[in-house]
């Protein structure tokens, strides 16, 4: 068994683009990193901030938060505030001293399939190398 | 130059209005050199009132605090104003609110004093300890002046004034109904020297500096209750269901609160140093909101609590915003 350090990463993607891209490339047998444990939500513009410190804090090395292109948004404007939101939040992150390879976002459309392999590698590489994540995961509760 | 009759004449006749339900100013507290909230609600009450380097309290909180209670059928709601006495700083976070749509225009009657910079407790208590008497002070050019029990001692501005105050910006309300004396010349500018500093570290410093910080928090919520900009009925962090951060009191817990707090205060903070100078354990919030409100000014080019017709920076967008880092 390899003792290499396998992140865990956390991807929430949007039902309309990045969902369906990643899809894609299961259908068209696309090989990927499969560290990846997808939440799939309504849009990039649902995803609480809050969601990405818990997911940090719950176990995850990595987090990727995955939408449609400007512009494409099925509700219109979703992922622009989603952007302004997680610009800021990733600042917030990198400045208390997380690495920055642990937080990511992109766009990824539905015909996207290969885009979403090469995104998925690259997050999972970034995760990897800053290594399992420990700053402030929440203690294990044994009920 | 500070005329503290004149506040109070404006006071008074501000109070005997029909239309004003209450004035929130400051008064001298009951020991050390601490001003106190006031709440008046009739003329003669103002002559406790005081406008002073001791006046830190950012009152613009209590216009959100104030109870709503459930009018009784038949009844009309109290449509009456508040009238309250803001700072530079204090009238940025009037200007907030009102962007935010937290309270209204009609219902607030703000009275610009503008400031010359407020002390910082800390600072004044080390360079005179143990005192116990309530002392007054007020402004002298360049230098504070403490009338102390053995009599008047005079110290330069810079080195009592809050950290705050020495790279104001704002020192002129920039919201008023009545402006009290005239404006004062602005003599700070900010650079963000002290996130900077902090930014320029390994992450592995950061979270050094951090971690040791937030360890410390108990955790009593005060950065929440004192703020402004804290006004939401369900805040999430009373929640329990969903319970997005646990109540226990340890490094991880505390950071997610600590993270959670210093975001929903992103493109909204004005800066007002509330949170610091309520910390029980000397936490420098300051120093993480300021991390935002540089991102905010350097991204955007936006400035919370300045135009009362700007809209929240979270509830807008732009189609040109910068996105470097998406992949």
């Amino acid at each position: 068994m390899s003792t290499e350090f396998e992140p865990n990463v956390v991807a929430f993607l949007c039902n309309w683009c990045s969902y369906a891209g990643a899809d894609l490339a299961g259908t068209s047998r696309t090989h990927y990193p499969s560290n990846l444990n997808v939440i799939r939500v309504m849009c990039s513009g649902r995803v609480n901030p809050l969601y990405v410190v818990n997911a940090l804090q719950q176990g995850a090395d990595g987090v990727l938060v995955s939408g449609c292109h400007p512009g494409d948004c099925h509700y219109m404007e979703g992922n622009f505030y989603a952007r302004r939101r997680f610009t800021l939040l990733r600042e917030l992150l990198e400045y208390v001293g997380v690495e920055p390879g642990r937080f990511n976002m992109s766009w990824v459309s539905a015909s996207e399939g290969a885009k979403w392999k090469d995104v998925v590698g690259e997050v999972t590489k970034k995760a990897k190398e800053a290594g399992p994540f420990k700053q402030f995961r929440r203690a294990k509760i044994n009920w | 130059m500070v005329n503290v009759d004149k506040l109070k004449e404006i006071a008074r006749e501000t109070i005997s209005r029909d239309d004003v339900k209450y004035l929130i100013g400051w008064r001298q507290g009951t020991y050390g050199f601490r001003a106190a909230p006031y709440f008046m609600s009739t003329p003669e009450e103002a002559e406790e009132l005081i406008f002073s380097p001791l006046c830190t309290n950012n009152l613009a909180t209590y216009l959100t605090l104030a109870e709503k209670l459930p009018v009784p059928r038949g009844q009309e709601p109290d449509s009456r104003k508040v009238a309250l006495l803001v700072k530079g700083c204090d009238s940025r976070a009037v200007v907030q609110q009102l962007v935010e749509q937290g309270i209204s225009r009609e219902r607030v009657l703000v009275i610009g004093c503008p400031c010359r910079g407020v002390i910082d407790q800390k600072k004044v208590e080390a360079k005179f300890p143990d005192v116990r008497e309530a002392v007054s002070a007020v402004w002298d050019g360049d230098t504070v002046v403490f009338n102390l029990p053995g009599g008047s001692v005079a110290v330069p501005r810079q080195e009592v004034l809050a950290g705050k105050c020495l790279t104001c910006r704002y020192p002129n309300p920039v919201i008023a109904d009545v402006t009290v004396w005239e404006e004062v010349a602005v003599w700070g500018s900010d650079d963000y020297v002290d996130v900077r500093e902090l930014e320029a570290g390994s992450p592995q410093q950061r979270w050094g500096f951090w971690e040791e910080k937030f360890a410390s928090c108990m955790r009593c919520y005060s950065c929440r209750n004192v703020c402004p900009m804290c006004y939401c009925e369900d805040c999430v962090l009373d929640r329990l269901n969903p319970q997005w951060i646990m109540r226990s009191v340890n490094t991880a817990e505390n950071t997610a609160f600590h993270l959670a707090r210093a975001f929903h205060l992103a493109g909204r903070c004005i800066e007002c140093g509330e949170c610091e100078r309520v910390c029980p354990v000397d936490i420098p919030l300051m120093k993480l909101n300021r991390k935002l409100t540089k991102e905010v000014r350097d991204k955007y080019a936006y400035e919370p609590g300045v135009d009362p017709e700007a809209k929240p920076l979270q509830a807008s967008y732009r189609p040109d915003d910068k996105e470097d880092f998406i992949l």
